[in-house]
């Protein structure tokens, strides 16, 4: 009897080539790094959001920020490892809860503490608005942020320039220091709230000024603080 | 020609390499030195002036390895099918929001998939292939990316910041590739907006290198499919509206307009009416056939072995495995039909769609009354019966379309898909002359019960003896109403559609009571 051929011969001569490509290593790093910098971000929620509420109060924000700094240490990360555990935080099967308070405070801390000294954070297609974005951004630092943000966006500034290519909601830039907001479209109320220097730009509506102590404001380009009608806040 | 000779010399270790695709041998064609390759159906075409421009600086069987590596790897890999490839450009879209641009994403996006899985996966010279063609605009860019992800000299460099983020994009996982597009899109935006704008001044544009990506490279057939699988993935139908309406212009060029199951030349496309075709044609609903008339005529009923002296006709070669021998063949025993002594058959069917205010506007949103209707019209069209439509709002003061039966599916669904909003009242007087249109047809009803003239259609339904499948939408007291007045009436079916997934369970022409003998079907 004639042996039969196999119809599949040919297919077990085919030889496969799979190698790793650098593009391989670049993606694992990266997942690497996201890991660890939510890991970050999950201890700080257990420290400081224990049953998921978080009260905005200045005390909070500045426990917050040192235990995020802690929790960053060590981790070597880039702009884009910043701009996608941002994303991260939008999605749910990554992250089990977003407070936007600590999720703000840590955020900022990583820029503070980023290699880079310009930073870009395309967030355009974040869901969610995330507070206290460029907390304490220092000099030398710049932050970009593409998209719009939530309250308390630059408060406690120090001497770093914060552009928003977007808009701004409540409170920005209370208690900065030194230092320039730079935001593309409007700002909510309390803008500026017991800052006492440094400057802070809007290219759209202001709906309202808090109490400043010092620093200049401007409204399309019209400078609405200091001016006659607006007078210095002495708390 | 050398080209010809070469391709002959390849294409079998290509085959081999990517696991023997049904594809067919590539062919040569002159003309389109800028351009390697294009792909019109399952056809590969390799440009012999590309060719002869490169081979200077590249070996010839790398040349023509490398560019057919790289198309096959669009049927093996990305974007495989055409649903694959409108997904992606509907995710480029919304990045981008121009046509054009969404397009040259797609492709710029499916390119790197389809090089970058070539280089992992396969022994390949597309490295080589890119080192030596130009690099400008966002082929630079590109160069660079490929430089970084693949580690290797391409002459490219620079774009830093562009290539950090490209190379971050995961583009061998397929599950990502919607999320994926939408950061590369992001990422090269402003230079695929520059390069839009540098063509629209200057008509002599630069074309991608290794081919464009357009409807050309896809079959009917394959468009039909992926159109259907797009309707059912897409999230809305002003999503769906919007991608068939930018592909317009080529869906008609290649014959796609909505004669018949959107074929031919004909009338221009109706997104509107293509998404509900295709979307009804994910979903199958059976129909309860029906006996309708004894034909005599006999039919294949049941295998029996062959033997010396039976007739050859009727031989079944298929479970004879095509031999002619006592014991093994076998032979169709032919009989009338046995559902007492008659063939079973489907009868004509009148859908009757509510379109009054309540109900949802078809062509804003996606509207179950349609689909479920649209569901209906298949079934019966499908087995060979014709349908009607009567379409109503107030249909008294003449807010109806009435139309008789045949089997135009584009005419039906146009029927169908009618929106008129207002009030809502049949008028039975057309029923009745439908009904009388065809011999005993079945009756499909999709509404929200929210009929002025209600109890008379009860009651009209409760006078006839024809199959009707009411199908009501959402929640209201109406239904009960309804189910209470037709309950002691066995040829009428209740079926409730709070989402599209109730759809599917809608079985047509069921009854709860069909002749003493056929009780288990209700």
């Amino acid at each position: 009897m004639p042996k039969m051929k196999n119809p599949f011969e040919a297919f077990h001569q085919t030889s496969s080539r799979k190698r790793e490509i650098p593009l391989d290593k670049i993606l694992k790093s990266k997942e690497e790094t996201l890991s660890k910098v939510l890991k970050g971000y999950e201890d700080l929620l257990k420290n400081e959001a224990k049953d998921l509420v978080w009260l905005m109060q200045y005390s909070t924000v500045i426990k917050a920020y040192s235990i995020a700094e802690k929790g960053i240490e060590g981790i070597e990360y880039t702009a884009e490892d910043i701009e996608e555990f941002c994303y991260a935080l939008d999605r749910t099967d990554q992250i089990p809860y977003l407070i936007t308070g600590p999720a703000g405070v840590y955020i900022s801390t990583l820029c503070n503490y980023a290699k880079e000294e310009e930073i870009a954070l395309h967030l355009r297609d974040l869901n969610v608005k995330i507070n206290l974005l460029g907390y304490r951004l220092p000099p030398n630092k710049k932050l970009i942020v593409e998209g719009n943000v939530g309250d308390f966006t630059g408060i406690g500034l120090d001497g770093g320039e914060l552009i928003i290519e977007g808009s701004g909601k409540n409170y920005t830039g209370a208690g900065m220091k030194r230092g320039k907001i730079i935001v593309r479209h409007n700002l909510g109320f309390n803008t500026g709230h017991g800052m006492t220097g440094g400057e802070i730009i809007a290219g759209g509506r202001i709906k309202g000024l808090g109490k400043i102590v010092g620093g200049k404001i401007f409204e399309r380009e019209h400078p609405i603080f200091p001016n006659e009608g607006v007078k210095p806040f002495y708390f | 020609m050398e080209i010809e000779k070469i391709i002959r010399k390849v294409w079998p270790k290509v085959r081999k390499k990517h696991l023997f695709p049904q594809i067919p041998p590539p062919k040569v064609i002159e003309g389109g030195e800028e351009v390697a390759l294009e792909i019109k159906s399952k056809q590969l075409f390799i440009s012999n002036s590309f060719y002869e421009k490169l081979k200077d600086t590249m070996e010839g069987e790398e040349i023509v390895e490398a560019v057919l590596d790289h198309g096959i790897t669009h049927y093996m890999y990305c974007p495989w099918d055409f649903h694959t490839h409108l997904t992606l450009y509907n995710e480029a879209k919304k990045v981008v929001r121009k046509k054009e641009v969404a397009q040259k994403a797609t492709t710029y996006f499916m390119d790197v998939v389809t090089d970058t899985y070539c280089v992992k996966e396969k022994d390949t010279k597309i490295p080589n292939l890119y080192k030596n063609l130009p690099k400008t605009g966002v082929h630079e860019v590109l160069a660079s990316l490929y430089e970084k992800i693949w580690g290797v000299d391409l002459g490219g460099g620079g774009f830093d910041e562009r290539v950090n983020r490209l190379s971050r994009i995961p583009y061998l996982e397929r599950k990502r590739w919607e999320e994926s597009i939408k950061k590369f899109t992001k990422v090269i935006q402003d230079i695929l907006e520059e390069e839009l704008e540098n063509e629209q001044e200057n008509p002599q544009r630069r074309p991608n290198p290794l081919g464009e990506h357009s409807l050309d490279n896809y079959s009917l057939d394959e468009i039909d499919r992926g159109l259907r699988d797009f309707a059912s993935a897409v999230q809305d139908l002003q999503e769906f509206k919007e991608t068939v309406e930018d592909l317009r212009e080529e869906l008609e060029e290649k014959g796609y307009a909505t004669g018949g199951m959107g074929r031919g030349k004909g009338n221009p496309i109706d997104a509107n009416l293509l998404y509900y075709m295709k979307l009804a044609e994910s979903y199958t609903l059976p129909i309860r056939k029906l006996p309708i008339e004894k034909r005599g005529d006999l039919h294949p009923h049941s295998h029996m072995p062959w033997e010396m002296g039976k007739p050859f006709a009727d031989i079944d070669v298929w479970t004879s495995f095509g031999k002619i021998m006592p014991g093994i063949t076998q032979i169709w025993m032919k009989r009338e039909g046995e559902t007492y002594g008659e063939l079973e058959g489907t009868p004509d069917c009148l859908i009757i769609i509510d379109s009054s205010g309540s109900m949802i506007n078809p062509r804003e949103r996606l509207s179950y009354a349609v689909l479920g209707a649209a569901c209906a019209c298949n079934a019966y069209l499908k087995n060979e019966s014709r349908a009607a439509v009567y379409n109503f709002s107030d249909a008294l003061r003449g807010n109806k379309i009435v139309l008789d039966f045949n089997q135009e599916k584009e005419q039906i669904y146009q029927a169908i898909c009618r929106y008129f909003g207002g009030g809502t009242a049949l008028d039975l007087g057309d029923i009745q002359y439908l009904l009388s249109c065809a011999d005993n047809p079945d009756i499909f009803i999709i509404t929200d019960m929210q009929i002025t003239n209600l109890e008379k259609l009860i009651g009209f339904f409760n006078q006839i003896e024809n199959r009707v499948t009411a199908v009501h939408l959402g929640h209201n007291v109406h239904p009960t109403r309804s189910k209470e007045g037709t309950e002691t009436k066995k040829n009428i079916s209740l079926f409730n559609i709070k989402d599209k997934e109730d759809i599917p369970k809608i079985v047509l022409g069921k009854i709860k009571e069909y002749l003493a003998s056929t009780s288990e079907w209700g």
